[in-house]
C-alpha cells in the first residue's frame, strides 16, 4: 500500500539530542490514519495514529516539530506537507494573519486604536470596577493605618484654641449638611486638627473621609469663605473618590505596561514608565481642578462666598510662589486654577 | 579589542528575519491589548520560540516548552502579590515592614525557581536545560554581597560581577553535562576601568561642551520656583549627560564581560565557547537601535530586537569536543512558574544572555 503522504525530516529519540534523517510517511487506513517514521535503511523507527500526534503550531519559517506518543521528535522544513496533515487550525490561522503583508498596516492601526481606547475608557472602567469591590471596612481602614503612620511620624496634636477648633468644625458640620444624604452615610467624614511642622499651611483628605488641616493654615488663613472653600474642595476629593483612583490607576497603569511591553530592553521599559509618570500627572491635575469646582459648588449652597479659594491662591501665590513647573506637577498652576475659579463665579 | 573568531570557532546562526518577525510581534501585540494583557503570556512563548527556535548551532536549534497558561498563572499570583502588598502598605505601614521583610527572605528563593523554571523549559537539540544553584548562595550573591559592595563604594563590584556570572554558569547543564567558566578577576577589573575611564572623560567633555555649571544645577534644585524654563533646561541637561555618561560605560562593560565569560567556557564533553563582540558595535547598535525605535514610535522595535540578536549570534562561537548526539535531558521534577513570572515582571535580569 502505497503512502498517502510522505516527506523527509529528522527524528530525534526522547530527550536525546541524537538525530537521524527520517522519512515520515501516513497511510489511510480502514481504522484510520497511520503515520510512521522510516530511516534511511526503511527501518521502522516508531508509529502511531495520526490523532495521537502532537503537532507544535506554525511559527514564521522555523522548522515544524511533530512528537510521537513514545517521545520520539521529528523535526521538519516541510511546511506545507504538514499544513496539509493537520489542516486548518487555530495555531495555522493564527500564523496566516502574522505573514508581512499590506494587511498588518490594519493591524497597527487596531492595536494605535484599541490601545488608546483602553486607555481613555477601558482603565478608568477597571479602576471603578475595582474601586466597587473594595469593602467599605478597608477603605475606613486606609484612613486609620495612614493617620497612625502620619501621627508617629511627622504630626503633633494640634495647639489651636478650642474656640477656633469649634469655629472651623462648625463650618465643616454645615457643609457636610449640604451633602445629599446617601453621600453623608456612604462616606465616614470628620474633620482633624494637627501641627505639621515644615508643611505650612495644608489640607488634606482620605479616602474613608477623614479630613486633615493643619495649625499654619487655620491661623494664616481664618477667614470663613477660606476655610470653607478649602474644606469643600478635599470634601470634594473624597466624594469623587480621588484617593482610590490614584491607587488603583497607577497599579493598574504599572501591570498593564509590564505586560504588553515586555522585552523591550531597560532602556526603553524606563523611558515607557517615565513617559506614563508625567501622563498620569494630568490627570492628577484634571481632579484637583474638578475638586476645586465641587468645592465651591458646595460652599456656595451652604451661604459661603466660592471666591475665596480665589483669595486663598492669590495669597498662595504671593507668599510661595508656584514650585513646580505645571507639567511636571500634581497640581494646575496656582494662576491657572485662579482664571477657573473666576469662570466659575461668573457663572453663578 | 575585536579579533575574529578562532578557525575551530564556528559561530551561531541567527536565521530570523525583521519582517517575518514583526508579524508575529504585532499581532502578538493587538491580541495583548484588546485581551487586557492576558494574551501577554502566549506573547512572551511565542516570542522566546521565535528567537530561539531561529538561533542555530551546528546546524541545530533551540527550543523554549513553557505554556501560555503556566506563565499566565504564574504572573497572576505576582500580580496578586503586589496588589495585596500596596493594598497593605496603605492599610496598616506597619504590615507593609513585615512583608517587605518577607520578600527579602523569599527574593533567593524567587531568583533560583526563576533560572531552574527558565533553564527547564529551554532545549538545545531536544535536550532541556537544567540549573541546580542553591539559594543560599543566590541570597549571599544577591542580598549580602551588593551591600558589602555598597560598603567600599563599589571597588569590589567586578568580583561580586565575576562571582554571579560564574554561579549563573557553573550550575547551569545541558542534559547531564555541565556548564563550566573558569575566569580571572582581570578581565573584569579591566572592563570596570574602561567603563570608569568612559563616565569621567564623556562626563568632563559633556561638561565643559554645554557649559554645565553644578552651581547652576544645585541652585534649580534649591529653588525651584526661579524661572521655570531655565530649571526645565539644566534638569533637562543634567539627565541627558547621565545617560551619555553612564549608559555607554555599561553596555562596554556588559561586552568586555560577555567576552571574557564566553572565552573561557566550556560544556561537559570538550566543548569550548567564544565571544568576540566588539564594544564599540555593540555600544552603537543598542543606541542607533534606541534613537530608531522612538523616531518610529516602536515600530521598528522588532527590527531592532532581530538586529541585535543576529549581531550577538554572529560573534559568539562554539567549537565542539565531540559529538552533538550525545547529550540526555535529565529527569528531574518540574519547576513552577512563579518565580520566572516575578524576574519577570520586576524587570531582574537573572538570564544567562545568548
Amino acid at each position: 500500500m502505497s503512502a498517502a503522504l510522505r516527506f523527509a525530516g529528522h527524528a530525534f529519540a526522547a530527550g536525546s539530542s541524537r538525530r537521524e534523517p527520517a522519512m515520515f510517511e501516513m497511510r489511510e487506513l480502514a481504522t484510520g490514519n497511520r503515520v510512521e517514521l522510516l530511516d534511511e535503511a526503511r527501518n521502522s523507527i516508531c508509529s502511531a495514529n495520526l490523532n495521537e500526534l502532537r503537532i507544535d503550531p506554525p511559527l514564521g519559517s522555523a522548522p515544524r516539530k511533530l512528537w510521537f506518543p513514545d517521545g520520539t521528535v521529528f523535526e521538519t522544513e516541510a511546511h506545507d506537507a504538514v499544513e496539509t496533515l493537520t489542516g486548518e487550525t487555530r495555531g495555522s490561522l493564527l500564523h496566516r494573519y502574522e505573514r508581512f503583508s499590506p494587511h498588518l498596516i490594519a493591524v497597527i492601526a487596531a492595536c494605535v486604536l484599541i490601545g488608546l481606547i483602553i486607555w481613555r475608557f477601558g482603565l478608568d472602567l477597571l479602576v471603578a470596577a475595582a474601586i466597587a469591590a473594595t469593602p467599605v471596612a478597608v477603605i475606613e481602614q486606609i484612613d486609620v493605618g495612614t493617620m497612625e503612620t502620619i501621627d508617629y511620624t511627622i504630626a503633633e496634636p494640634s495647639g489651636l484654641s478650642d474656640a477656633d477648633r469649634a469655629r472651623v468644625l462648625q463650618i465643616f458640620d454645615r457643609l457636610i449638611g449640604k451633602l445629599p444624604a446617601d453621600m453623608q452615610e456612604r462616606h465616614d467624614f470628620k474633620l482633624l486638627f494637627r501641627d505639621l511642622p515644615g508643611m505650612g499651611p495644608n489640607a488634606f483628605a482620605l479616602p474613608g473621609g477623614t479630613m486633615v488641616m493643619t495649625d499654619a493654615f487655620v491661623e494664616d488663613f481664618g477667614t470663613p469663605d477660606i476655610i470653607a472653600s478649602v474644606l469643600g474642595h478635599e470634601i470634594g476629593h473624597v466624594v469623587e473618590e480621588h484617593g482610590l483612583q490614584r491607587l488603583y490607576r497607577s497599579l493598574a497603569i504599572f501591570v498593564l505596561i509590564t505586560l504588553l511591553a515586555g522585552d523591550v530592553g531597560p532602556v526603553l521599559e524606563d523611558i515607557v514608565l517615565e513617559g506614563q509618570l508625567l501622563l498620569s500627572l494630568s490627570f492628577d491635575r484634571d481632579q484637583e481642578r474638578s475638586a476645586d469646582v465641587f468645592g465651591m459648588t458646595l460652599a456656595h449652597r451652604a451661604n459661603y462666598d466660592p471666591s475665596g479659594l480665589k483669595t486663598f491662591f492669590e495669597r498662595l501665590s504671593e507668599e510661595y510662589g508656584d514650585s513646580t513647573p505645571q507639567w511636571m506637577s500634581t497640581h494646575p498652576s496656582n494662576a491657572d486654577r485662579i482664571r477657573a475659579i473666576e469662570t466659575f463665579v461668573e457663572g453663578l | 579589542m575585536s579579533e575574529s573568531l578562532s578557525p575551530d570557532m564556528k559561530s551561531f546562526e541567527f536565521r530570523g528575519n525583521a519582517k517575518e518577525w514583526f508579524g508575529i510581534w504585532i499581532v502578538n501585540l493587538l491580541l495583548s491589548i484588546v485581551t487586557f494583557g492576558i494574551y501577554s503570556a502566549w506573547a512572551k512563548v511565542r516570542t522566546k520560540k521565535y528567537f530561539y527556535n531561529n538561533t542555530f548551532v551546528e546546524g541545530r536549534n533551540f527550543d523554549y516548552h513553557a505554556t501560555g497558561k503556566q506563565i499566565l498563572i504564574g504572573r497572576l499570583i505576582v500580580i496578586a502579590a503586589i496588589v495585596v502588598f500596596q493594598v497593605a502598605s496603605v492599610l496598616t505601614p506597619f504590615a507593609a515592614l513585615g512583608l517587605l521583610v518577607v520578600l527579602l527572605i523569599a527574593f533567593p528563593f524567587l531568583i533560583v525557581r526563576s533560572l531552574m523554571f527558565n533553564a527547564r523549559m529551554s532545549s538545545f537539540s531536544n535536550v532541556r536545560f537544567g540549573f541546580d544553584g542553591t539559594a543560599g548562595k543566590a541570597a549571599l550573591l544577591f542580598l549580602l554581597y551588593p551591600i558589602l559592595v555598597a560598603f567600599t563604594l563599589y571597588t569590589t563590584f567586578p568580583m561580586l560581577d565575576r562571582a554571579i556570572k560564574r554561579y549563573t554558569v557553573n550550575n547551569h547543564k545541558l542534559g547531564q553535562a555541565c556548564f563550566n567558566v573558569e575566569v580571572a578577576l582581570g578581565p573584569f577589573y579591566k572592563a570596570f576601568l574602561i567603563a570608569l575611564v568612559w563616565i569621567f572623560v564623556v562626563g568632563g567633555v559633556g561638561v565643559v561642551l554645554t557649559g554645565f555649571s553644578f552651581m547652576e544645577f544645585a541652585m534649580a534644585m534649591d529653588d525651584p520656583g526661579g524661572d521655570p524654563a531655565q530649571f526645565g533646561a539644566v534638569m533637562a541637561l543634567f539627565y541627558l549627560l547621565i545617560f551619555a555618561a553612564f549608559l555607554p560605560a555599561g553596555f562596554l562593560y556588559q561586552a568586555l564581560t560577555r567576552n571574557a565569560v564566553y572565552n573561557s567556557a566550556t560544556l561537559e564533553g570538550g566543548h569550548r565557547f567564544a565571544s568576540n563582540v566588539n564594544p564599540w558595535m555593540l555600544l552603537w547598535i543598542a543606541l542607533s537601535n534606541t534613537a530608531v525605535v522612538i523616531c518610529t514610535l516602536f515600530l521598528m522595535l522588532p527590527w531592532a530586537q532581530v538586529r541585535m540578536a543576529r549581531y550577538l549570534a554572529d560573534h559568539t562561537g562554539f567549537a565542539p569536543g565531540s559529538s552533538l548526539d550525545s547529550f540526555v535531558t535529565q529527569q528531574t521534577g518540574g519547576a513552577g512558574a512563579v518565580g520566572d513570572a516575578y524576574t519577570d515582571l520586576e524587570g531582574v535580569d537573572v538570564g544567562l544572555p545568548i
